[in-house]
């Protein structure tokens, strides 16, 4: 029988917009150490660590985890590197939760970060196409996500002021946020009237972008309770690829995300996740993408997502809140985000939300994603 | 530790041939002709892998979330996939791991490099620290000769065993049908060679090649379940060493010693019980330095190994003639595989039934996986 696995400490640095007096391994550190003062240990009681980034083209250091191990002390420990685009903080979850399923490893610490004032960010990702067939083409990540959403628009009839209620309610929630630093209220009309910047992308569909880092600590169930914070159990989780390019693919639901929900599902029980999940936190690149996730994670039905949105249900007062912690409106240190989710959602199953705890959660889904639009994952946590 | 009580084996393992150049072949072609010759031959289609890992560089492929171009000659599509970027032991690490906590059954660990598309100084050099160590111009070479030199003092071995150990992984490169070699140069020839950063020369450091290899891992329950006869893992580890090589123990590979140890301990076995070891290194003092960290071999004792120690060291080869950067330690997986299966070709060992694996990366060998290996 596999080891239960659950988050015992976590931590995350304050957001920012651009981090002028630390390096990246000292932006990491920060992180790391809340994390073990959250479970009241220091990295002599970890076992191994798991170091979590965006691309390395991001910030222009090779393998950074070589350079990491020495402002964390976690030399002479196992310390692995999983990165997977935008979803590697949660990727790097993804293997912390096998190292200790396993047995071979009690507690593991996974820290996941990126300081993307560092680098050129949209030229990075335009390397990911194809040499000969698609970077001629390219003009980073945008442009290609434009595709998906305008085809939502043209199949479902899904509007921009849908996607802009999305925009509105993040970045309202994320004023709530103490790590968040984007917090500024918005309406629907400032969103419709933002410069558009790959239509209909508009200026304000957009998160920011940010230096930031997250780190959290995943232990072997049994330990749970006897040491560190108050436990958030991860009782299903999933990360499934898509190998397909974009011109193949189904644009309107994203198939990686609903065998990645299918294969969470079936590891929790989880049978009527709309009724069964207290909270959402899930991982928005861009506005439009948290309403294809709604129909993804089956919170309503296919194409239902500009009216569940409508509906108000996923506000914070809403039946099924989505984003309480603002999501990647707030902040977006990309490489950390999939872990920033777990946390927020480990914080809100234990009640250690704060401002923006959903009243008696217990039961929280996590989604968060990578890639070129292509790789999916998503967890459910309960105290 | 608390481990189930299920073992994880070994199913099949393919690779293409390792040689300085594929000019051929792309990346795709090469990644996908190691997949397809794992499972040829196998109960196995690609239908029946859970779940794939593997191991590149966005650096050395000039690519971001370069996996994201490749997904589909691994036969990733629609399945959990997850890039380890580090030395392809380590995506065994994280496959081995998986299947022992009981959520997945078969798994496919894949490591490819192109370092003749690539730009290797960079690769090396934007792995140092930024501030203080890359400005001075360390790299992997300059960092491996400090080491050696470093051993060379500490334990009074003379510099010419560099030139023998290189002289025995060459010859046996040129008995594998794996390894693309010419004609071996002679221990003549290596201690001859120019010298590149002394005290290691040209023929003592390693040669990169290009290649890709994949390795297919099974749960006991449907090894027993096919009727398989699988190499089983008997145990791993890892650790990784301190960065800054002016903190480092001068001469050793702390690191290592943790793997290694961590390995044994959880097989249960001892260090007499190995009968062959598949080593990295890039470069022989690295070799030695490895052979000893992993105690096979008392500290400064490791050229003897390479005499008739009871211990075959490097029967493919190992990394000298024959370095595919992060594929490197997957290739040495797949070789001691085979050697225990019996099915290595040329450079077979007579029955051997425990093999230890070494992969290693970073600047002077920072960070190391090691696996044993073994047969009912």
């Amino acid at each position: 029988m596999p080891h239960e696995v659950a988050i015992i400490g976590a931590g995350q640095t304050h957001h920012a917009r651009r981090r002028v007096d630390v390096d990246q391994v000292g932006l990491a550190r920060e992180a790391v150490q809340r994390a073990l003062d959250d479970a009241n240990m220091t990295i002599a009681d970890i076992d191994s660590v798991i170091v979590a980034t965006g691309p390395v083209l991001f910030a222009a250091v090779n393998q950074p985890e070589k350079w990491l191990v020495d402002a964390i002390g976690a030399h002479g420990k196992p310390v692995m590197r999983i990165t997977s685009g935008g979803g590697t903080g949660f990727a790097g979850a993804v293997g912390a939760f096998y190292q200790v399923a396993s047995g071979v490893a009690e507690k593991v610490l996974v820290v996941a970060y990126d300081k993307l004032s560092e680098g050129a960010l949209q030229y990075s990702i335009s390397t990911l196409y194809d040499p000969f067939w698609g970077r001629d083409f390219a003009v980073g990540i945008m442009g290609f996500s434009a595709a998906y959403w305008r085809a939502r628009m043209d199949v479902l009839g899904h509007s921009e002021e849908a996607a802009a209620l999305v925009s509105v309610k993040n970045r309202r929630n994320a004023i709530l946020n103490p790590y968040a630093h984007m917090k500024k209220e918005v309406t629907v009309e400032d969103v419709l009237n933002s410069k558009p910047l790959a239509w209909p992308i508009k200026f304000l569909d957009v998160p920011p972008i940010s230096d930031g880092a997250a780190a959290a600590i995943f232990a072997r169930g049994d330990l749970a309770g006897k040491v560190g914070a108050p436990p958030a159990f991860v009782r299903g989780i999933a990360y499934v690829a898509e190998a397909e390019n974009g011109p193949e693919r189904r644009l309107l639901q994203s198939e990686p995300l609903q065998l990645a929900a299918r294969q969470a599902y079936r590891m929790a029980g989880i049978v009527n996740p709309r009724r069964e999940f207290d909270v959402v936190e899930l991982q928005e690149p861009y506005s439009y993408f948290e309403l294809s996730y709604y129909e993804g994670l089956g919170l309503c039905a296919p194409g239902g997502a500009a009216e569940l949105v409508g509906s108000g249900a996923t506000q914070m007062d809403g039946d099924i809140p989505v984003n309480p912690s603002g999501g990647c409106m707030g902040a977006n240190p990309i490489g950390a985000v999939g872990l920033v989710r777990l946390i927020e959602a480990a914080w809100q199953v234990t009640g250690r939300a704060g401002d923006h705890q959903i009243d008696g959660a217990r039961s929280a889904l996590v989604q968060s994603g990578g890639g070129w639009a292509n790789l999916r994952g998503a967890a459910v946590l309960s105290a | 530790m608390v481990l189930p009580v299920s073992r994880v084996g070994v199913a099949a393992c393919g690779q293409t041939v390792l040689s300085p150049s594929w000019r051929s072949a792309q990346h795709i072609e090469l990644i996908y002709d190691a997949v397809r010759l794992t499972l040829v031959g196998t109960p196995f289609t690609i239908a029946d892998v859970d779940f794939v890992i593997d191991c590149g560089s966005d650096v050395l492929d000039g690519r971001s979330i370069s996996n994201c171009g490749f997904l589909g000659a691994m036969g990733a599509h629609h399945k959990e996939e997850s890039r380890v970027e580090d030395d392809g032991l380590f995506g065994v690490f994280y496959a081995w791991q998986k299947i022992l906590s009981g959520h997945s059954d078969v798994g496919l660990v894949i490591a490819y490099s192109k370092p003749s598309e690539s730009d290797v100084d960079m690769f090396w050099a934007t792995q140092t620290e930024p501030f203080f160590q890359r400005p001075v111009g360390l790299d992997n070479v300059v960092a491996s000769a400090l080491q050696a030199q470093q051993y060379l003092e500490r334990t009074g071995t003379s510099h010419e065993a560099f030139a023998s150990v290189a002289a025995h992984d060459w010859a046996n490169a040129a008995s594998n049908p794996r390894v693309d070699v010419e004609r071996a140069p002679t221990e003549a020839e290596i201690a001859a060679s120019a010298e590149t950063a002394p005290p290691l020369t040209e023929a003592t450091i390693s040669r990169y090649v290009d290649g890709a290899a994949a390795t297919l891992l099974v749960s006991e329950r449907i090894a027993r379940k096919l009727r398989l006869d699988p190499v089983w893992i008997l145990g791993m580890g890892s650790a990784m060493d301190e960065h800054m090589l002016g903190a480092r123990e001068p001469g050793v590979l702390a690191g290592c010693v943790n793997a290694g140890d961590s390995a044994f301990r959880i097989a249960q076995r001892d260090r007499a019980e190995v009968d062959l070891v598949e080593v990295s290194a890039p470069s022989a003092a690295g070799e030695l330095m490895a052979l000893e960290a992993l105690g096979l071999a008392a500290d400064g004792e490791g050229a003897s190994l390479f005499a008739d120690s009871g211990v075959v060291v490097n029967p493919s080869g190992g990394a000298l003639p024959a370095d595919p950067l992060v594929a490197t330690g997957l290739i040495r997986f797949d070789e001691a595989a085979l050697q225990l299966f019996g099915t290595a070709g040329g450079v077979q060992v007579d029955d051997p039934r425990v093999a230890l694996v070494h992969g290693s990366s970073g600047v002077g060998m920072q960070n190391t996986c090691v696996a044993l290996l073994g047969v009912d």
